[in-house]
């Protein structure tokens, strides 16, 4: 089980979504990715996409306008 | 309290905020004759301050007390140089695109169609092919 972070502040959507799929591709199951973001529409996007994957997917403000959000390739 | 800081803070859902823009900006129309347009207040700006400008820096105001109220504001630092020049990039392609459109998103495509304008539709149609078609150089290239 590997934690992967991906840097994803200061860019703009859909860049860290379409970034989170990339790095999903090449990840085992039960890996988990922790992405960095400082855009707000970002935690909405990767959220929708994470479940509608049924991936478990969670995001916590870190600072004021900087989120992480943590998803597990459950499948 | 709590409720209205949930409603401060969360993202409104896409179908309100259209909505409201939809309101504002019929309101718009019936106050000052004109539809909402941002790149016409930036085009005239050597030759004063017009309805645009006000209307554009209202837009910058209004974000700045929407972030401050959700405690989300932060000054972004500049990550790279391959940043710096995709962003200018950017910013030269959508400044020359809006001017051969006539319009940008807002006066070429949101504010046309309610008017019945025909180039609202031609713009809309190849607004979401081009968006699609960037999607796919993004993927190929910048990734």
């Amino acid at each position: 089980m590997a934690v992967r972070k991906l840097d994803c502040l200061t860019e703009l959507c859909p860049i860290p979504l379409l970034k989170a799929i990339q790095e999903f591709k090449t990840m085992d199951i039960g890996d988990i990715l922790v992405i960095e973001a400082d855009h707000s529409c970002v935690c909405t996007d990767v959220k929708k996409w994470a479940r509608e994957k049924e991936y478990e997917v969670k995001s916590i403000e870190i600072g004021p306008g900087e989120w992480e959000i943590y998803i597990k390739k459950t499948r | 309290m709590k409720g209205l800081r949930k409603y401060l803070k969360k993202p409104w859902p896409y179908w309100l905020g259209g909505v409201l823009l939809g309101l504002i900006n019929v309101a718009l129309l019936s106050l000052i004759g004109m539809p909402w347009k941002v790149t016409q207040g930036l085009l005239f700006l050597e030759s004063g301050i017009s309805n645009y400008t006000i209307l554009n820096i209202g837009i910058i105001v209004g974000s700045l007390v929407a972030t401050l109220l959700a405690s989300e504001f932060k000054i972004k630092k500049i990550k790279d140089r391959k940043q710096v020049i995709t962003a200018l990039a950017g910013g030269i392609m959508m400044g020359y695109g809006a001017k051969l459109a006539s319009g940008c998103n807002i006066g070429a495509f949101f504010s046309a169609i309610p008017s019945f304008s025909l180039h609202g539709w031609f713009f809309g149609i190849f607004a979401f092919l081009g968006a699609g078609l960037g999607v796919k150089l993004i993927v190929r290239f910048v990734l």
